[in-house]
């Protein structure tokens, strides 16, 4: 026969046990030695019925007293080990956060390929399409057609790489690798009407021994919009538009120095220059320079005068159009070429051209 | 076309810097190069005379001079240069001087001796290049005045660089007339003043030509009883800012006329001229000329010649003979001053390779109304500077007089093609400041232009508009952009696919290079390519740099394994490059070259670094074989197989033909070791696929398809098979024999080695088998698992481990 001191004691105990526990495993233990189907606590209250009822309703309360009392205790110790036990574990699980991810190792575009991209951006967002051409092309598309004459020098053996002809004589070698990307602009021209609105990215040639600003092999990008009522003063806009996004604040060209050409054009400037030049496809014709990025304009190391010349530029000849059909009391229109190489060495700072193939990987995955 | 203030200034009034006046010139189309001011840095550099010169005490080699500048007592002055003598006129550079070259004169003891200053060269004085002594000054300078006075050196000679259609300007007159229209001020030509005796030039000399379309006009003039000798100092001071070496009265006189009026002259011997004759005709083939720069040329009958009555005495417009030259005993002098056809002379010029200032100029187009004034101009100098008798008359062959052309022009379209609001008057005085004469059709706008001669590149209204446009302003016209009806920019579908193609590589780790589309033909050798094959089908350059890039590429390999050696070389050993871009045959039998855009890759090293949670790895075939699948997953072609490929250039063991349906599209493989070992290079992987046949079978279309409802069962099966058993006959026969539930099947595991026998190999697949109505039981997974496994023991012998 129990006691209600018996049951209150073995609670104590119990208690302390509880208390004493270090564990959630110490701490179950200890509620299966009260609690449990055998335990000190549950077996009391099975013994319940055989007590007189006066004996059955004290002891009972107390021993549903002492086993609330319990369970509440043991509750309050679990969480309190539980989350010692995360604690814990968190510690364990901690890791060196400086050592280097595992990161997926990614490869480049070449520089020339990232600047063609950025210049064709800005075209495709003018309105332009982006046209391509044969590298090996027609004397036909890449002189005569673009009212070059046929004594003109860039047509000499010395300037131009022509292709052999088995059996032909020198003379009558009408192939060449083209010399810049204009034979597109004719080849263009001739499959549709107007109006056209291209630009045409691409490689082109000329005999130039390779040195520090020559290779006989480099890209350009020529521009061709022809359509009614197209002027000079659209030549100048577009290449306006064209210079601010390249080589203002919104350029995504990774350069440093560009805020400079934004002071320059906010103080006033112009952020290009047009000085009139000759060239056999256009008329009136004009080589175009940018306000320098690096100065702003004020001169310095890389433009001497505050200006860098980027572009040959003009009014297409009338003479190109009646070539292609087009009648040039209709419409009009302009062209205009850059190199690539020249615009990558300028806003990167690349001090030689032979770089861009020699395809040094420690240049190529500098950008 | 190098260009003095000072000699300018002769022609037309301005009061620009030289500064100012090459940025006008600039922005209107006269390209300035550069600007040197003369002078600058010679401060204390004196003219002297030599009184006296001796040999050094102590030194062989330097001699010790006396000479006399402006001070009562004459300055010693060691020198080592030996073109010296007694009276002399020197530049004398004295303590103080800094001279052009950063040198500093201070007393100095040269071997014992103290020299006082130092004679000085042309290129010590920054006046050239020429190192050939002392610059011995002309006899008739005044010793002990400044060297900048006495050489008229305080002058600023700019450089301009004249286009080809502007051969007006290679002439100070020419020049001056550009200057007049910029700054509205009115050219001054020099008159001339001839006085001629009473002899006629035609009794004497006679002028044939025999080829007017060659030489439309020739004029002659005859001066007798010349002494030659040197030119007066301002002459050659102006031939020498010119960059022309003065050399006698008579050469620089016509050198001199030519510089101020574009119109080339050449002084013959006239006593060394056969029967006083001369014939302007084409050569006869194979017949010969000494020119004067000593060289003895073959001609041909596409060459003109001026000959006398027995033999060419010139290549006209090129070069004068050695023959007929003026020397030191010439007496009598024919003038020549023509016009000559300017391809005829461009194309003799570059057959023989002789460029000359006169050929510069004929071959752009001089003016055939202006052979006379300058015959007349260099016939007074003559006079009065080599004490000539100018014969009466000028003798002047001129078949059919060219006229000045007139052009049409519509103040409308000028307007039009600018885009500007330029009126009529404003035209009128534009055209008129450049010397053209304008005549406005009355009540119109329109006017007739009357382009003179000396202007060859005014042939159409476009010309003229340009004339106006420069004139007016490049920078004075107004921005604006098109207004265009109905432009839509963009890429096209392929070249958007390209892009992500190369994109697609980036992000698989390869990084783009760009080769030249030339190669180097023995590199074909080194990559074992037999005869024959299409890799030799060779587009051969006519006039390559070199036999390193003599011809177009049929690979893209040669330059991509060049490139991959260029950084192995320079210990960068892991290269996983790709490019693309164009290779070209030439089939026989075509005229033109076929070209093709393709897709190179080249693997070597590692493709794994060392990392602190893995160890590094080699690239392989399989690394490779991911950077096409990649390739082919990015452009959603599926319908691709593989098949053994062999080429010499590639391991028979390691490499493979793409094919997309029953095309191939190209082939990818470790090179061959004999390949490898020729280039020098490391175990390398390359692909080389055709781009456009890429595209083209990119498939676009995608549709949505549900989502499984039903969950799936999963199981996995090892095969035990033969080595020569290949993955995709064990996909081929899982595939056709777990239809229909089976949804897919994965290679997981590859395993030869311990607890499988020598040749047969393990493979592990893990199949997804589900229903599309329900969910699906085990028993009908394991039924369908165990017909896979029936067909693949009894299609290839194979042994399944569940």
């Amino acid at each position: 026969m129990v006691t209600r001191v018996d049951l209150e004691n073995t609670y104590e105990k119990a208690k302390a046990a509880v208390a004493a526990a270090t564990s959630l495993q110490q701490l179950d233990q200890v509620r299966v030695e009260y609690l449990g189907k055998r335990g000190k606590i549950t077996s009391v209250l099975k013994t319940l019925g055989r007590l007189t009822p006066e004996e059955r309703k004290e002891i009972g309360q107390v021993a549903n007293k002492v086993r609330q009392n319990l369970e509440g205790d043991i509750k309050e110790k679990q969480e309190e080990l539980s989350s010692e036990e995360v604690i814990k574990r968190l510690a364990a699980e901690s890791v060196d956060i400086t050592l280097p991810g595992r990161e997926h190792v990614y490869g480049r575009r070449h520089l020339i390929s990232q600047v063609i991209k950025e210049i064709t951006d800005i075209f495709l967002g003018l309105g332009y399409k982006v046209a391509e051409g044969p590298e090996v092309e027609l004397d036909y598309y890449n002189f005569k057609a673009l009212n070059t004459p046929a004594d003109h020098p860039a047509r000499s053996l010395q300037d131009t790489f022509y292709i052999r002809k088995a059996g032909a004589h020198p003379a009558d070698n009408d192939i060449v690798l083209r010399t810049h990307t204009s034979p597109v602009q004719i080849r263009v021209m001739k499959s549709q009407k107007p109006p056209v609105y291209i630009i045409a990215p691409g490689r082109a040639f000329r005999r130039d021994v390779p040195d520090p600003t020559h290779s006989p092999m480099f890209h350009q990008v020529e521009g061709l919009a022809v359509d009614k009522g197209i002027t000079f003063g659209d030549l100048k806009g577009t290449l306006e538009e064209f210079s601010r996004q390249m080589f203002g604040r919104e350029s995504q060209v990774r350069v440093v120095a560009r805020e400079s050409f934004e002071a320059g054009i906010a103080e006033g400037g112009q952020q290009i220059r047009l000085r009139p030049h000759f060239f056999p496809f256009t008329e009136p014709s004009a080589e175009v320079d940018v306000r320098c990025f690096a100065c702003g304009g004020v001169g310095c190391r890389i433009c001497g005068s505050g200006w860098l010349e980027i572009l040959g530029a003009g009014m297409v000849d009338p003479n190109v159009l009646i070539e292609v059909g087009y009648n040039p009391e209709e419409v009009s229109g302009f062209a205009f070429g850059m190199g690539v190489e020249r615009i990558a060495m300028l806003l990167y700072g690349v001090p030689d051209i032979r770089m861009f193939f020699e395809n040094d990987l420690r240049f190529v995955k500098q950008f | 076309m190098l260009v003095s203030i000072n000699w300018l200034k002769d022609y037309i009034d301005f009061d620009l810097s030289p500064e100012e006046l090459s940025d006008k010139l600039n922005l209107t189309g006269t390209a300035v190069e550069s600007i040197k001011h003369l002078g600058q840095d010679l401060g204390n550099v004196w003219v002297g005379i030599i009184l006296d010169i001796k040999p050094h005490p102590n030194a062989d080699k330097l001699s010790l001079t006396t000479v006399r500048i402006d001070r009562p007592e004459p300055l010693e002055i060691v020198c080592g240069a030996k073109n010296i003598k007694v009276g002399d006129k020197v530049p004398v550079a004295t303590i103080g001087a800094h001279l052009p070259n950063g040198m500093e004169i201070k007393p100095a003891k040269i071997r014992g001796v103290t020299s006082y200053g130092m004679l000085c060269s042309k290129a010590e004085l920054g006046m050239g290049a020429d190192h050939g002594g002392i610059y011995i000054l002309p006899d008739d300078i005044e010793v002990g005045v400044p060297l900048t006075k006495a050489l008229l050196l305080d002058d600023t000679v700019i450089e301009l660089e004249v286009t080809p259609n502007r051969p007006d300007c290679l002439s100070m007159i020419g020049v001056a007339r550009e200057v007049g229209a910029i700054t509205e001020r009115k050219l001054r030509r020099p008159s001339v003043d001839l006085a001629e005796s009473s002899e006629e030039a035609s009794a004497v000399a006679v002028v044939e030509i025999i080829d007017p379309d060659l030489c439309p006009r020739y004029s002659a003039r005859v001066i007798r009883d010349v002494k030659i000798g040197p030119s007066p100092t301002w002459m050659q001071q102006r031939l020498e800012k010119a960059g022309m070496r003065p050399i006698n009265n008579i050469v620089d006189i016509t050198n001199y006329v030519m510089l101020e009026t574009g119109q080339p002259l050449h002084a013959f011997d006239f006593n060394t001229l056969h029967g006083g004759r001369i014939v302007v005709r084409r050569a006869k083939n194979r017949e010969h000329l000494e020119t004067l720069d000593g060289v003895v040329r073959e001609l041909d009958e596409s060459m003109l010649v001026i000959a006398d009555a027995d033999r060419p005495v010139a290549l006209a417009g090129i070069m004068g003979g050695g023959d007929t030259e003026v020397s030191d005993k010439t007496a009598d002098i024919l003038l020549e001053s023509a016009y000559f056809n300017p391809s005829s002379i461009m194309r003799t010029s570059r057959s023989l390779g002789l460029l000359s200032e006169a050929s510069a100029r004929f071959e752009k187009g001089t003016d055939p109304n202006g052979t006379v004034y300058a015959a007349d101009r260099a016939a007074a100098f003559m006079a009065e500077f080599a004490g000539g008798s100018v014969d009466e008359g000028v003798i002047d062959v001129y078949p059919k007089t060219i006229e000045p052309r007139q052009v049409p022009l519509r103040t409308d379209r000028v307007n039009a093609i600018l885009g500007t609001d330029i009126s009529l008057d404003e035209i009128k005085n534009i055209l008129r400041r450049l010397e053209l004469e304008v005549e406005v059709i009355d009540g119109t706008t329109e006017m007739w232009v009357l382009a003179p001669t000396f202007r060859p590149d005014l042939e159409r209204e476009i010309d003229l508009i340009e004339e106006i446009a420069r004139i007016y302003g490049y920078n004075n016209i107004r921005s604006t952009l098109p207004e265009s009806s109905g432009k839509q920019g963009g890429l096209n579908l392929r070249q958007k696919l390209a892009e992500s193609v190369k994109g697609r590589l980036v992000g698989a780790g390869l990084s783009e290079v760009l080769t030249y589309s030339l190669m180097d033909p023995n590199d074909i050798d080194k990559l074992q390519v037999p005869k024959g094959d299409p890799f030799r089908w060779f587009v051969r350059l006519l006039n390559p740099l070199n036999e390193e890039l003599s011809v177009l590429r049929t690979t893209l390999l040669a330059n991509l394994i060049k490139v991959l050696k260029y950084n192995v070389n320079r210990e960068q050993y892991d290269v996983q490059i790709f490019e693309v871009g164009h290779t070209f045959w030439q089939e026989s039998g075509k005229d033109m070259p076929d070209e093709e855009a393709m897709l190179g890759i080249a693997l070597t090293g590692a493709w794994e670094q060392d990392e602190w949670y893995e160890k590094a790895r080699s690239a392989d075939f399989f690394d490779l074989k991911g950077a096409v699948e990649s390739v082919l997953d990015e452009l959603d072609i599926s319908n691709w197989s593989v098949r053994q490929f062999t080429h010499p250039a590639l391991h028979p063991g390691r490499s493979a033909e793409l094919l997309i349906g029953e095309e191939s599209v190209g082939y990818f493989g470790e090179l061959h070791p004999n390949v490898q070992a020729d280039f020098d290079i490391p175990r390398t992987y390359v692909a080389e696929l055709n781009f456009n046949k890429l595209i083209d079978n990119a498939s676009i279309q995608k549709e949505f398809s549900e989502i499984p409802k039903y969950p799936g069962i999963i199981l996995d099966i090892a095969v035990l098979a033969d080595d020569s058993v290949s993955n995709d006959q064990v996909l081929e026969v899982i595939k056709a024999a777990g239809k229909p539930l089976l949804k897919s099947v994965r290679l997981f595991d590859l395993y030869k080695g311990k607890g499988v026998p020598e040749d047969k190999k393990s493979m592990a697949y893990s199949m997804v088998f589900r229903a599309t109505d329900r969910t699906l039981t085990d028993e009908e997974a394991l039924d369908s698992r165990d017909k896979i496994v029936n067909r693949l023991s009894k299609e290839l012998g194979a042994e399944i481990r569940a």
